[in-house]
């Protein structure tokens, strides 16, 4: 753990001096304003560029090895991307309904049934027949 | 891996700061036989700096590694 801390604070300093490499040349004066660059800015100004990009992805590279660390240690929560809602499943299925109207189907035909019995043992017509016997 | 990464940043940043110590004179900026110019000195501060400070890094990261592995395996032979 001190290791990649002290490596990730090293990377960070490189990156700074690579930061001042490039602009020391118009700091200190040794490239005249105005002036075609001469072979040290050149020199100066792409290494510089080169230290500085390198130094930030070697402090990145560590600080994430950090992070990643800590994580497996379990002092430092992961978050997790959140999911997208999934659409609502039905609550409940035709088989499960079917199920459930069968006993209220069941209860209905013995009651029509019993009716239709009813009718026949005291002699009355329902009032479709009555209506076709005039 | 993502250390791994680290160090061979690490390692990069100790090259350039050998090729920055070196650049004055392979590219010749600086006149042999005179006094130093101002970007002579500054790349040579820099460079060292550059070079001293991620050689120590590297240093301390593998001397760190290997203080963990001697710690572990001595405590794998304790509980063995």
């Amino acid at each position: 753990m001190i290791r990649k801390f002290v490596g990730a604070v090293l990377a960070a300093l490189a990156a700074m001096a690579g930061f001042w490499l490039m602009v020391a040349p118009f700091a200190l004066g040794t490239q005249p304003e105005g002036a075609t660059w001469n072979s040290a800015t050149t020199t100066e100004f792409f290494t510089g560029l080169g230290v500085a990009a390198v130094g930030l992805a070697g402090a990145a590279a560590f600080a994430a090895a950090i992070h990643a660390e800590l994580a497996a240690r379990g002092l430092v929560t992961v978050r997790e991307r959140q999911r997208e809602p999934e659409p609502a499943a039905p609550q409940t299925s035709s088989a499960e309904l079917a199920a459930l109207l069968a006993p209220l189907v069941e209860a209905l035909r013995e009651d029509l049934d019993a009716t239709d019995r009813e009718r026949r043992q005291n002699g009355s017509t329902t009032l479709v027949a009555s209506e076709d016997k005039r | 891996m993502r250390a791994k990464l680290g160090v061979t940043a690490l390692a990069l940043l100790f090259l350039a700061g050998l090729w920055l110590v070196a650049a004055p004179f392979v590219v010749g900026y600086q006149p042999r036989g005179t006094a130093l110019t101002a970007a002579t000195v500054n790349d040579l501060w820099i460079g060292g700096a550059l070079a001293g400070g991620s050689f120590l890094g590297l240093a301390w990261y593998a001397a760190d590694l290997l203080h963990e592995l001697t710690t572990r395996r001595g405590k794998l032979r304790r509980t063995g």
